[in-house]
């Protein structure tokens, strides 16, 4: 019983209450009868709390910050008022930039954004927080989900009528037909260098509402300059390098070669070194997560995440990957290897929490999930953590990608390579928003100025990170440690990680634009295990091992930004709604149960009446508009 | 008892002696109606016939009553401001309802939602009611019972040096969030937690049991968590009531050979039934909230068909998926029939001579 983490999860618990609490609020205004309804009393917005060790990800690189490259002397005159953090190596010229007629950057403005997607809060008085607001005159109060899902709280807002000054949704589209957005169009056109820069002109139509407004810009996924992928940021079955060196590197293809390998392991070592039980397998299934359950079959049969559906790109239709035969065969494979004690029987009731916890203590042998959905978290514990005498990491639990497929050979897609344009969400000014003027010029400041951008992902020059005689940025030892470390982040780095950012190669050329993706950086980080790894299996990153075949994706692509947008307003959401709640019981029964046929026919049974075909209807209705 | 109503009557006499006195100064009229004769000794007191209550308005009753009736209208504003007010928002289940166009804006669909509520089995409302009154009552039971049961057992405790902490130890979980005790909950009954390793330890199961794969259990846990929670708060209120029974019936019940048991029996039990049939009114007007944040919090995908609320069910509906117009639906519904509940009890309540709400 790691006391720590028990403080962590009191921690948690406390956010989520005061969720709970928010949407209490709102249910008494439906169920208005309040005879003796419990109090629905004060519920404070939560307040910054220090971001805890076992808290939840961002979906994008958790990294960190720094300032410029060039021009850094310390000669700065700055404003006489200068209370600056002033325990930094180098310290950073402050000074208020320049900025357009109207933004005033002497002046700090304060905006609140909310984030329907778990983060990690940083500290109000976070340093490079603070360097920020000092030069660029802004300072963002980022709110995380907690305990609720992205629908749920965007609800919740809109019932409320009350909106942070930004607002980045899973359910946009709920909050255009509640006026809440700011068009952005006009704001667009003001900076033509931003326009040019961050989306093609097709791409920003993609972003187009049907009354011909742009209300959002995905800050995601686009590369400036050659990419230089090093991560998988996607789905895959990811095993622990440990089990892969004790089986000698095996070719592992398909479902049965990978169950093979961890269940011989597990029964050769059912504990790690400091006698923690192994766990084979487990699976994440709570709410919207449990994708790490739902959709391996799309992967399986060699088709893209598309999320929602298969696209055939051949004859441009639609198919549900929910009833085909990949889809039963893994089902029947995890039913297998949960009666053989393999899968983790808490699989189906753990929470979020509870599975990065358990992650986090290097236990589990492998699973399938979205490498931002653990990574960020639970990485950087493994080179904290320890099991005797050795860190996690040099203990060889950092996993690694396999793109299993039905049949061994097939070609797989689960690597996105390029740009994924996500046009259902993005960072968008709501009209409750206090200075939308300074808030849009602060949107275009994070893509277009480097030292921002700088600022935010690689950390502070001389604390968070060198640079040497070529002008390469590095990390020493101490550096990678620190950033690390969850207490540190939350008190010193601040990526503002859903505002837009740049993946590939910085503008001077020759770095990346982020540390996680700076090649040197990329194999100075790794621990001894993973880079045995990855020579025994001849590769130079998590892209060449998962060797995905290098495609473009259709413009269509993801069909899971339309689906996503659905509700029971129209037929096709209202399957789509049914289908899910399905899937969340039936999955579960499916893997569970002791004659597997009987649950499956039954779980189709159950399925059917749905009216999937709606669902598939509506989204084949979407693809014909690319034909 | 003799002694009590003389007190009664003494106080009420000073009241009105009052009222007369300054009645008379003003010169106005009686206000209560009655008027009675204080004797030269002025402790003989003889109620003349009440005289015909004048019910005119006038200003000058009203101002003489200003501070009450500026007391009673924040009271009223207060009461329609947020309870009558807020009702306007049923319109929404009787229209499309959009958030741009608001409720009179909104195109009118009649009883097109309820009819989806009550007809399609696929949004499982049925099932979702069944979940919400079982729940509920099981709830109201167990509660009840246990704090009845606490109240009387802590109350037979003599010492105060042990019967305090143990009353202020027992409602602290009281204080505690849902969230806390769900996390608490979850903890303990998961196979790797403390109540299967218990369990294990003493032979009783071979192999741990995940309590919250288990549809049949999810009811039985959330009673279980409710009363953990709430026993030691709800028997305050029964505590409160034996403290006012008079201490010379169990007096005379020992001096007639009473025990204990006895004495619980036919003393503490008939004290407290008053207090009992009140809350029980109350709380079957209740029994529909059968909780939000346990059933949510403890929920998933596997025990969905079982734990799902009707609180839940808004949520789920009406608000993730920008259908106000459902969610008002079912909250409607599930106010009527909290009230169709009330009467009912009231009515049994009447028949049976106890206390009764209204």
């Amino acid at each position: 019983m790691d006391f720590g983490s028990k403080i962590g999860t009191v921690a948690i618990m406390l956010r989520k209450f005061e969720e709970v609490n928010m949407k209490k609020r709102l249910l008494a205004m439906f169920l208005v009868l309040a005879m003796g309804a419990s109090v629905l009393a004060g519920c404070s917005k939560t307040e910054e709390k220090p971001a805890d060790s076992s808290a939840t990800t961002t979906q994008a690189p958790a990294d960190e910050t720094k300032p410029a490259d060039e021009t850094k002397p310390a000669d700065d005159a700055k404003p006489a008022d200068d209370a600056k953090p002033a325990d930094d190596a180098t310290p950073v010229d402050t000074t208020p930039v320049d900025a357009p007629d109207g933004i005033d950057t002497e002046e700090v403005t304060e905006f609140t954004f909310y984030i329907t997607m778990p983060g990690s809060e940083i500290n109000s008085d976070n340093d490079i927080a603070e360097m920020i607001a000092e030069k660029w005159g802004v300072k963002v109060k980022e709110t995380w989900l907690t305990g609720q899902t992205a629908s749920e709280a965007t609800g919740t807002m809109i019932a409320s009528g009350k909106y942070t000054d930004f607002i980045d949704s899973d359910e946009m589209n709920m909050l255009v037909e509640a006026n809440a957005l700011i068009a952005l169009d006009d704001y667009i056109d003001q900076y033509p260098e931003f326009r040019d820069t961050w989306f093609t002109k097709a791409e920003w139509d993609k972003f187009r509402q049907p009354d011909g407004h742009i209300y959002w810009i995905n800050p995601f996924g686009n590369n400036y300059g050659t990419p230089r992928p090093t991560t998988h940021n996607d789905e895959a079955f990811w095993m622990q390098v440990r089990v892969l060196e004790w089986a000698g590197y095996p070719q592992i293809q398909t479902l049965d070669d990978y169950f093979s390998v961890i269940d011989s392991y597990l029964e050769a070592n059912p504990t790690m070194a400091d006698g923690t039980p192994n766990i084979g397998y487990t699976i994440l299934c709570e709410d919207w997560r449990y994708f790490c359950i739902e959709n391996a079959g799309q992967f399986l049969a060699g088709y893209p995440n598309d999320g929602s559906v298969i696209v055939e790109k051949d004859t441009m239709t639609i198919a549900d990957y929910n009833t085909s035969e990949d889809t039963k065969l893994y089902l029947q494979k995890l039913n297998e290897e949960y009666k053989k004690g393999t899968v983790d029987p808490e699989s189906f009731t753990q929470t979020y929490d509870e599975y990065i916890a358990k992650l986090t203590t290097g236990r589990v042998l492998g699973m399938c999930d979205q490498w931002w959905d653990f990574a960020y978290t639970v990485e950087p514990q493994y080179k904290i953590q320890t099991c005797g005498d050795v860190t996690l990491e040099e203990y060889g639990c950092n996993y690694v990608p396999f793109g299993l497929t039905t049949h061994a050979g097939d070609v797989n897609r689960w690597h996105t390579y390029g740009d994924t344009v996500n046009q259902a969400s993005g960072i968008a000014i709501t009209k409750d928003c206090q200075d939308p003027d300074k808030a849009f010029w602060f949107i275009v400041q994070c893509a277009m100025d480097s030292e921002l951008h700088d600022l935010r992902f690689w950390g502070v020059k001389g604390v968070d990170y060198e640079v040497d005689a070529d002008g390469m940025y590095y990390r020493t030892d101490e550096m990678r440690l620190n950033v690390a470390d969850t207490t540190y982040k939350a008190a010193h780095l601040c990526d503002y990680s859903y505002f837009p950012q740049w993946s590939g190669t910085h503008w001077d050329g020759k770095n990346a634009m982020s540390p996680s993706e700076q090649a040197s950086e990329f194999m100075s980080g790794m621990a001894e295990p993973l880079k045995k790894c990855f020579e025994a299996y001849g590769v130079g990153s998590y892209p060449e091992m998962i060797g995905s075949v290098v495609e473009e994706n259709g413009p269509w692509f993801p069909m899971y930004s339309y689906s996503n947008n659905f509700t029971t307003a129209t037929p096709g959401g209202m399957a789509w709604k049914l289908m899910g709640d399905v899937k969340h019981e039936w999955l579960p029964k499916v893997v569970m149960a002791a004659d597997f046929e009987a649950g499956y026919a039954e779980y189709m049974d159950v399925y059917n009446t749905c009216n999937p075909q709606d669902f598939i209807a509506e989204m084949q209705a979407i693809l014909d508009t690319y034909k | 008892m003799s002694n009590q109503k003389k007190n009664d009557n003494g106080s009420q006499n000073t009241n009105s002696v009052e009222t007369k006195v300054a009645d008379t100064k003003k010169g106005g009229k009686n206000a209560t109606g009655s008027t009675f004769v204080v004797t030269a000794s002025g402790s003989t007191l003889e109620y003349a016939a009440p005289v015909k209550r004048d019910k005119k308005f006038t200003w000058k009753e009203v101002k003489r009553q200003k501070s009450l009736i500026f007391i009673s209208a924040l009271v009223f504003i207060y009461g329609c401001i947020f309870y009558y007010w807020p009702l306007t928002g049923w319109g929404m289940a009787f229209v499309d309802y959009k958030p741009t166009a608001g409720i009179l804006g909104s195109k009118w669909i009649g009883l097109e939602k309820f009819e989806f509520l009550f007809t399609n089995p696929l949004n499982k409302f049925w099932p979702t009611m069944r979940n919400t009154f079982c729940m509920g009552l099981l709830n109201l039971v167990t509660t009840t019972v246990m704090a009845v049961l606490f109240a009387i057992l802590l109350n037979e405790i003599k010492s105060n040096i042990i019967k305090k902490p143990i009353q202020t130890i027992s409602y602290l979980p009281h204080f505690l969030s849902w969230i806390i005790v769900t996390g608490i909950l979850h903890d303990s009954l998961s196979s790797t937690g403390i109540v299967n390793d218990l369990l294990m330890k003493m032979g009783a199961i071979d192999s741990p049991i995940n309590a919250f794969a288990e549809p049949n259990y999810f009811w039985g846990i959330v009673a279980f968590a409710n009363c953990w929670k709430e026993t030691g708060w709800n028997a305050i209120i029964y505590l409160a009531a034996i403290t006012s029974i008079d201490p010379c019936l169990y007096e005379a019940a020992s001096i007639d050979g009473a025990g204990r048991l006895q004495k619980i029996r036919y003393i503490t039990l008939p004290g407290i039934r008053p207090t009992f049939m009140i809350l029980l009114l109350i709380n079957v007007g209740n029994v529909l909230n059968a909780g939000f944040e346990v059933q949510y919090l403890l929920g998933n995908g596997l025990v969905k068909s079982v734990s799902q609320t009707i609180d839940i069910f808004v949520l789920d509906w009406g608000i993730s998926q920008n259908d106000f117009s459902l969610g008002s639906a079912a909250g409607i519904f599930k106010s009527v029939i909290s009230i169709v509940l009330i009467f009912i009890a009231n009515t049994i309540a009447k028949k049976t001579g106890d206390e009764r709400l209204f």
